[in-house]
């Protein structure tokens, strides 16, 4: 994987006027993508994330900023330029987008009317396409026959149709179940291997982020607040949001939102203290719970616990109730920071987490 | 045959002038068609496209054709074609006529035939349209490949309303000089107290409509595959 930049956009600006009123959706935002990522950006609706990538095809012109890809300036281009510089940028949306009036073969061909191939040699890279995507059997099919992750799949052989390097996912997972999601990321994961399609992938959800993508971007109200490698992002969120993302992506939240109902019955005190640990790659693998019974004396009596392989990277979280001395307890909780383990200690009755 | 001499006893002796009738109403609505179906398309097309958010955004040229389009729909169309005979004398040589009455018929329908294929396209789904322009097309494209192709359901349903009022208005400039059926059933069965041709002349452009919207149900239904 090279570090050349393929999407760069600069102090990129977009306002609305609509009715005297006057609609900031994208403030002051730069982001560079790398051949070859997968670069997630999340947001709650409203965030900016469609308008953002909007201005990467130029479907939105930004009010202030610069946009380039693939070392062209698309705000340069004249209409027909543009046009060209549309095909090596795929796009595929939450609601398909497919025509209806057409047949499968025929919506993956659409892109290539009016090209330069020949009838055969657009019915063959229909056919490939397909291939690709695993629909061929459901070439002479119209669309409403379709469930909504073949839909899907058809609106990315369309957007695959003229070989581009980027392909830009608008909320394509959204209005799919989650085996279905699943499916679909895995395809966008082979796409990005195999043919070594960049990808920018738009969500709300940070499950899908989890699956596929090695960077991230969090945007809240116009503005990316927070971004980096999967890994880093995941193991040490720093904005508030973006924590909410990713608990609610590996489900701490809902753990620990049900041992605080339980809290009474643990019998916290002075000798047991209700803690979270999270640890990122190797530290994982140490068998931290014996070493510390052995070390300190200390018991802890696993409450939840979860492993997310991201990238490659083991990252784990445990809720545990630790039992012994105050002093021993202190002292495992020194060991567990020496480890590289995140250790916080949960208090149900604390306003904030309750 | 038996039954037709009885209850339609002036009629059965006016066959010519039936078939001739027939004709010229054919005649008036098809050229008509022709003529309006490319002049109210290109005006619908033109405002889908020029409206605010439309693939080629032009507040003036929208708001022009949007006027226009107004303007001649307000105007009741028996006083469209006295208004117009001095510009249907310019165009035709005659104010009179089968041929001189198409051209009250295009104004009074092209506008109308604009309005609903500006109806029917704007039921083409916007994301379909940022689809097709995030793969590269361009303005005629899109117009062509997709607002016409995904709307052709609807715009075929648009073109048998249009295409039916179009028979009654070509019914009603054949009553003022325009000749075809609507001239027979006003000033030969009305005028003429021969009531059963104005009846029989009824009866033919009842199955005339028929025919059409049963042919243009069909045609839709086999285009249309959003179901």
């Amino acid at each position: 994987m090279t570090n050349e930049a393929i999407i760069q956009l600069k102090d990129i600006d977009v306002t609305f006027h609509n009715k005297g009123q006057t609609v900031t959706a994208v403030k002051n935002v730069s982001l560079t993508v790398e051949r070859g990522d997968i670069y997630g950006v999340v947001g709650y609706s409203g965030a900016g994330k469609s308008t953002l990538v909007r201005v990467i095809n130029r479907l939105q012109r930004p009010t202030a900023g610069t946009v380039e890809v693939n070392g062209q300036d698309i705000l340069a281009l004249k209409p027909k330029e543009l046009r060209v510089a549309r095909t090596k940028i795929g796009m595929i949306f939450q609601h398909f987008n497919l025509m209806a009036s057409r047949t499968i073969a025929d919506n993956v061909g659409y892109p290539l009317k009016g090209g330069d191939l020949s009838h055969e040699e657009r019915q063959q890279k229909v056919a490939h396409l397909l291939d690709l995507v695993g629909l061929t059997e459901k070439a002479a099919d119209y669309p409403a026959q379709l469930s909504g992750g073949q839909k899907q799949r058809v609106a990315i052989a369309r957007a695959l149709a003229n070989d581009p390097e980027i392909l830009i996912s608008d909320e394509a997972t959204s209005a799919l179940d989650p085996k279905t999601t699943s499916s679909i990321l895995e395809l966008l994961k082979r796409l990005n291997r195999e043919l070594g399609l960049t990808v920018v992938l738009i969500t709300h959800e940070m499950e899908a982020v989890k699956e596929i993508c090695n960077k991230v971007a969090v945007m809240d109200d116009g503005e990316i607040i927070e971004r980096g490698d999967l890994v880093t992002i995941f193991s040490r969120p720093e904005k508030p949001l973006t924590q909410d993302f990713i608990n609610t992506a590996t489900q701490v939240d809902q753990a620990r939102e049900k041992i605080f109902k339980q809290a009474r019955t643990l019998g916290l005190d002075d000798h047991h203290r209700l803690v979270q640990l999270q640890y990122v790659g190797a530290s994982t693998d140490a068998p931290l719970i014996t070493e510390l019974y052995k070390r300190y004396g200390v018991v802890s009596n696993i409450l939840y616990g979860n492993v997310e392989i991201l990238q490659d990277t083991p990252l784990g979280n445990l809720i545990v109730v630790m039992t012994g001395d105050p002093d021993k307890l202190t002292a495992a909780w020194q060991y567990c920071q020496d480890a590289g383990i995140t250790v916080t200690h949960l208090q149900p009755t604390d306003p904030e987490v309750a | 045959m038996n039954f037709i001499a009885k209850y339609f006893p002036n009629a059965v002796t006016m066959q010519d002038e039936f078939v001739q009738a027939t004709g010229e109403t054919l005649y008036m609505t098809f050229v008509t068609a022709v003529v309006a179906g490319i002049i109210g398309m290109a005006i619908g097309v033109g405002l889908i496209v020029t409206q605010p958010g439309g693939i080629l955004e032009n507040r003036v040229v929208y708001n022009i054709l949007d006027k226009i389009v107004n303007l001649c729909r307000s105007i009741p169309f028996v006083i469209l074609l006295a208004v117009i005979a001095p510009l249907t004398r310019l165009i035709v040589g005659t104010a009179i006529g089968t041929t001189a009455a198409i051209v009250p018929l295009v104004i009074g329908s092209a506008p109308f035939y604009a309005r609903q294929i500006q109806n029917a396209l704007s039921e083409v789904d916007r994301g379909v349209i940022e689809a097709a322009e995030s793969v590269g097309s361009g303005p005629i494209a899109i117009i062509f490949r997709v607002y016409l192709k995904e709307g052709l359901p609807d715009i075929i349903r648009s073109s048998v309303l249009t295409l039916i009022s179009l028979i009654d208005l070509t019914a009603m400039a054949g009553a003022i000089g325009g000749g075809g059926l609507g001239n027979l059933a006003i000033n030969v069965g009305y005028s003429r107290f021969e009531n059963d041709v104005t009846i029989a002349a009824m009866l033919i452009i009842l199955v005339l409509v028929f025919a059409i919207q049963l042919i243009g149900d069909l045609w839709a239904r086999k285009v249309d595959h959003t179901a």
